[in-house]
């Protein structure tokens, strides 16, 4: 075929409807519903920026490996390479199938026709057939495109795996045998989290998918998330993996590496039974993928467009109750202000039922608590429970580290989300009803929800591990500090804020990201060095507690008075921005 | 009274409204007439207080609104063109979220939102968020907001589109109940049977300016020309037969 047949053809499939459907859905995979163009325009450069991260990394990877496979080739006996080639299989699998699960986790609003596609899609001449091959297809696109890039950016370790002195396999065999296996994992990992999105739709109710929809993608969020620091440890994992431990018949990489070992042509019997789970896995979530598509496909009315429902359950039925609701207006009349009720109860309904507003909160806060426990993990925090030697200096360092590091990470997280509009046209109400007094109990209800937040979790945590490690007293005076600190952040986070939340305009992009990181970065480290120092220092003597706290919660009551001044005096934000100061290029 | 004098809002160098005057009585509707792009929509923003008049005053009573904005706003109830609500939240729980935020307290809210959902047939949807609700669910549950308060002043921007016939006669009766007790509409639309059915006035605007006011019981007599024919003389819209044979030789020939 010539060049000419090659781009009329091409021509001719790029101007089809199914085509153009593609695209459409593909891009609308990147569309969560609240940017601008210009916001949508920066979310494609951090994209782009993301994947370039991607290959550099995998590229400075190449360096570590490089040495440690140089290392284990000039080693005497076989046996150290085999267990770090088995290790690194079961990474070099479990990393893309993880990256994989997250990224199809947050497209999961658009991997199968919605109500909307139907609306707009249907008064067109365009057959549903077309439109549920179309969002396949942007799928398709959408998973190929990182599947590809991943596995760009690993390919270089992945040969590494394979050249060594120790190698039982030839060179390209083997390269094809982890490509083609890491590459399956990854498309079950898609097929996996597509079917169970799938299934909730079809199985929940349509009023009902909204809110329950929406934890069940927070849910699958934060179980990923918390598993990010297990996967850096799969390549510890060689020695379990050579024992032929039950246990990591459990575990998805490890079904993957059988069939790697299987496509090498081994008849081992544990390496069998892995690949069988691996196939049967795979074809369970591609049926069940498949079925959800041709049921959506037949049945797409009865489905989706089915009315309200009007049942309202035993919970709604016991709230609605003349017994529950005397007791509500009793417990909250007097106790907060209307306004203050207005925006907590608001708040609290968009967390509990906004896909995306979940989604950050949770996923960062996840962040935050593996951050935490794969700290209290790794030094060792069972073996020191019960234990009667002191703890050493390093360790309590790193547990008075890990309540800092998630209180940080909340904060960031709670102030992501509460930045994201929600329907950013209905903010009329709130613009329609502002007052002097109003503002101040709204504001007020924001920093009660951000303190719940911010300082619950990590005080929790806190008190939990004190409480095993030195008792109760230095657990009350743990939730004590934590607590003070916690304030004092609160209001450190939100010091400039005057949104009510979810109202106000987005956009997107109006610090460098560079910029953005290293800031966190360092505040990061700051905050969580201090915290922790101030801990450490709390357990010298039973005075200093006292003193730190009160310290705190006086800078804590400073920094709120200033606010709630602030408050009184300025209008709220509903329209977004971009900084006033222009940026200097510093020539 | 609800008066509004000189009233100006410019967007840069764009003049969208300029020096509008007019008055609304207590007991009346009045008619906001106009083509779109003609202002309607910027003095409703600007008599509800969602954006700053560029120049001119608007009195309640003879109080200027910018003596007391928030007295001022808990007055008034209004009635968006497109129904902008937070469709998350179910019709109680934004009802609910009104209320709170107008300061209602607590039992008399629960209430008046139990009866007015039951009143405007929306109590059988009252667990469901207004996401799956239809346009005219979506208005009514808009026109329970507005009156939840007992306002003085109802602002309403075409508050009929997407209601049902049973529906659109309710808030008929229920607007002319409304003003009986002595308080006011301004009712802005693009429909002149609503207008010649409802408003005791009209007020016709075109790009930007007052361009006729008449007694609507003036037009009903039989010897004045309807209200049809004075729109599209006051906006300069006589003939619309050309336009309409390009349309269909754009269709037919391009």
């Amino acid at each position: 075929m010539t060049a000419i047949a090659k781009w009329s053809a091409w021509r001719r499939i790029s101007q089809t409807v199914e085509w153009r459907l593609t695209t459409h859905f593909f891009g609308a995979m990147f569309d969560f519903g609240i940017l601008t163009p210009a916001g949508a325009d920066s979310l494609t450069h951090f994209l782009m920026g993301g994947i370039g991260c991607l290959l550099a990394l995998g590229l400075g990877a190449t360096r570590v490996y490089a040495a440690k496979y140089a290392a284990l080739s000039g080693a005497h006996s076989p046996e150290p390479y085999r267990l770090a080639v088995l290790g690194d299989d079961l990474f070099l699998i479990g990393l893309p199938m993880l990256i994989l699960a997250l990224l199809t986790v947050l497209v999961s609003h658009s991997v199968f026709p919605d109500e909307r596609d139907f609306r707009i899609l249907s008064p067109l001449p365009v057959r549903r057939i077309v439109i549920v091959r179309a969002k396949l297809a942007a799928l398709g696109l959408y998973t190929g495109m990182f599947i590809a890039v991943i596995h760009l950016a690993l390919a270089p370790l992945m040969l590494l795996t394979c050249i060594g002195r120790y190698r039982e396999h030839a060179i390209v065999w083997r390269f094809a045998a982890s490509l083609i296996s890491s590459v399956t994992a990854s498309l079950f990992s898609v097929l996996a989290i597509t079917a169970l999105s799938g299934a909730l739709m079809l199985v929940l109710s349509r009023t009902r998918f909204h809110s329950l929809g929406a934890l069940a993608k927070s849910g699958m969020l934060t179980a990923l998330v918390l598993c990010i620091p297990f996967v850096f440890h799969l390549p510890g994992l060689g020695r379990a993996m050579s024992a032929r431990a039950d246990w990591l018949m459990l575990l998805p990489p490890s079904w993957f590496v059988g069939l790697e070992h299987v496509l090498l042509g081994s008849f081992d019997s544990w390496f069998l039974r892995l690949a069988m789970i691996a196939a049967t896995a795979l074809l369970l979530a591609s049926s069940v993928v498949a079925g959800v598509y041709i049921v959506l496909f037949r049945h797409f009315e009865a489905l989706l467009l089915r009315p309200p429902s009007v049942s309202s359950g035993w919970l709604r039925r016991l709230a609605d109750s003349q017994t529950v609701q005397a007791f509500a207006r009793t417990r909250w009349t007097g106790a907060a202000a209307p306004a203050f009720r207005a925006v907590r109860r608001f708040t609290a309904a968009t967390f509990a039922r906004s896909q995306l507003h979940q989604g950050v909160i949770i996923g960062l806060s996840a962040c935050g608590l593996s951050l935490a426990l794969r700290r209290l993990v790794g030094s060792d925090l069972m073996s020191h429970i019960g234990s009667s030697n002191p703890p050493s200096l390093s360790f309590m360092g790193s547990i008075a580290w890990a309540p800092f590091a998630l209180m940080f990470v909340c904060g960031i997280g709670i102030r992501a989300a509460i930045a994201l509009p929600m329907a950013h046209h209905a903010n009329w109400i709130f613009r329609m009803t502002e007052s002097e007094e109003g503002r101040r109990e709204e504001m007020r209800a924001v920093n009660h929800l951000a303190i719940a937040y911010v300082v619950g979790p990590p005080v929790a945590l806190a008190v939990v591990v004190m409480w095993l490690l030195l008792g109760s007293a230095a657990a009350i005076i743990a939730a004590f500090i934590v607590s003070a600190v916690g304030v004092v952040f609160v209001h450190l986070v939100l010091l400039d804020w005057r949104r009510i939340p979810f109202t106000c305009s987005y956009l997107p992009g109006k610090r460098l990201v560079a910029h953005t990181l290293v800031f966190g970065f360092a505040a990061f480290a700051l905050f969580t060095s201090a915290g922790s120092v101030l801990l450490g220092i709390s357990a010298i003597r039973p005075s200093i507690p006292v003193a730190i706290a009160s310290a705190l919660f006086a800078l804590g009551w400073f920094l709120q008075r200033r606010r709630f001044a602030m408050w009184l005096e300025t209008p709220l934000i509903f329209d977004d921005d971009l900084p006033d100061q222009p940026l200097q290029l510093g020539l | 009274m609800l008066e509004a004098r000189g009233l100006t809002k410019r967007y840069g160098g764009f003049l969208a409204l300029d020096r509008v005057d007019f008055h609304v009585r207590r007991g009346e509707i009045l008619g906001y007439l106009g083509p779109n792009g003609s202002g309607k929509s910027t003095t409703v923003n600007m008599v509800v207080g969602l954006i700053d008049p560029s120049g001119g005053s608007l009195r309640l009573d003879g109080t200027h609104i910018l003596d007391d904005p928030e007295g001022y706003r808990r007055r008034v109830g209004y009635v968006p063109e497109e129904p902008h609500l937070y469709t998350h939240l179910t019709a109680t729980e934004y009802l609910m979220l009104v209320g709170r935020l107008r300061d209602l307290s607590e039992q008399t809210l629960a209430q008046r939102v139990a009866e007015l959902l039951r009143l405007l047939l929306l109590w059988d949807s009252r667990y469901a968020t207004m996401s799956s609700y239809s346009k005219g669910m979506r208005q009514r549950v808009l026109l329970a907001a507005a009156l939840l308060h007992n306002p003085d002043v109802l602002v309403l921007d075409e508050p009929f589109s997407g209601l049902d016939v049973t529906a659109g006669l309710l808030f008929r009766t229920l607007l002319r109940m409304f003003v009986a007790g002595n308080r006011m509409v301004l009712f802005s639309t693009h429909r002149f049977d609503m207008v010649e059915q409802l408003c005791s006035r009209v007020v016709i605007l075109s790009h930007g300016r007052i361009v006729a006011e008449h007694d609507v019981a003036s037009l009903r007599d039989g010897q004045s020309p309807s209200l049809e024919e004075l729109f599209v003389r006051a906006t300069g819209q006589e003939d619309f037969t050309p336009i309409a044979q390009q349309i269909l030789d754009v269709i037919q020939t391009v």
